[in-house]
């Protein structure tokens, strides 16, 4: 499974003119994480794996509500974390001590 | 997350699960730096790990596969042998009480096996709602009050 961050990009923003659904987001969200764990994975490019995760996790329950039938996040609040996740992230990285980062600790071990 | 203390493991942000609301912010994040101190060999092959021992190194060992990826909010050590990895607060600005949502990460070091759900806090840092993931898919929310009661779900 590849994965960069145009794709992720375009999901926030298909659930923000609603043309995909909540849900839809959180479960596509949910099968990259899946994916991860069986370490079949790639991220596109790898320097932005950081940036590409905190995209998936932030939609990975995107669906929550605070009431039935009530979304707990409004669209200022996913359209707030698309930016803080997909552009201000790149400025912390480049702002981080130097590490490796293209890798998963287990992907590392897995060589 | 208490250790073994013949292993050190670089400061944890345990104290900070639970006890205050802070969103997630580009802050820098700590590299997980273990050192295990060098110790005897065991006399001879038939000398096992202690059971204790062994949580620990599975402990040490699996941390960072999961710190990185769900514990940049903290972790915890249960009783259990399991190893609960919090996850950032993600702001809700119109939540009313409520301050957001986090993923929690569970991973059981006897069994291997792991289970995740999302919490909702409120300002106090109280946990109000847990949405676990099911294996339907399925999106069920229970509710809880501020003093942890159980009120119901749907």
């Amino acid at each position: 499974m590849h994965v960069d961050v145009q794709t992720v990009r375009r999901v926030f923003e298909d659930v923000l003119s609603g043309s995909m659904s909540r849900e839809l987001a959180d479960r596509w969200a949910f099968a990259v994480i899946l994916k991860e764990e069986t370490g079949v994975v790639t991220y596109s490019p790898p320097g932005e794996r950081e940036r590409i995760w905190a995209g998936v996790m932030y939609l990975y329950g995107v669906n929550t509500m605070k009431a039935p039938g009530e979304y707990l996040h409004s669209d200022n609040d996913i359209k707030a974390a698309m930016n803080a996740k997909l552009d201000e992230a790149a400025a912390g990285l480049a702002a981080m001590p130097l590490r490796v980062v293209e890798q998963w600790p287990s992907q590392r071990f897995a060589g | 997350m208490t250790v073994d203390p013949d292993v050190h493991v670089a400061p944890s942000l345990d104290s900070q699960v639970g006890a205050d609301v802070s969103t997630e912010r580009p802050a820098a994040f700590a590299a997980v730096v273990v050192q295990i101190k060098q110790t005897s060999p065991p006399a001879s092959a038939s000398q096992r790990l202690s059971h204790e021992r062994l949580h620990e190194i599975d402990r040490v060992f699996f941390g960072p596969f999961f710190r990185e990826k769900y514990g940049r909010g903290g972790d915890k050590a249960l009783q259990n042998d399991r190893i609960r990895y919090y996850g950032m607060i993600q702001p809700a600005d119109e939540g009313g009480e409520l301050a957001g949502r986090r993923y929690v990460h569970e991973f059981d070091t006897v069994t291997g096996c792991t289970r995740g759900w999302h919490e909702t806090v409120d300002r106090s840092g109280n946990v109000r709602q847990i949405r676990p993931e099911r294996n339907d898919g399925s999106a069920r929310h229970y509710q809880f009050d501020s003093n942890g009661r159980y009120r119901g779900s749907w």
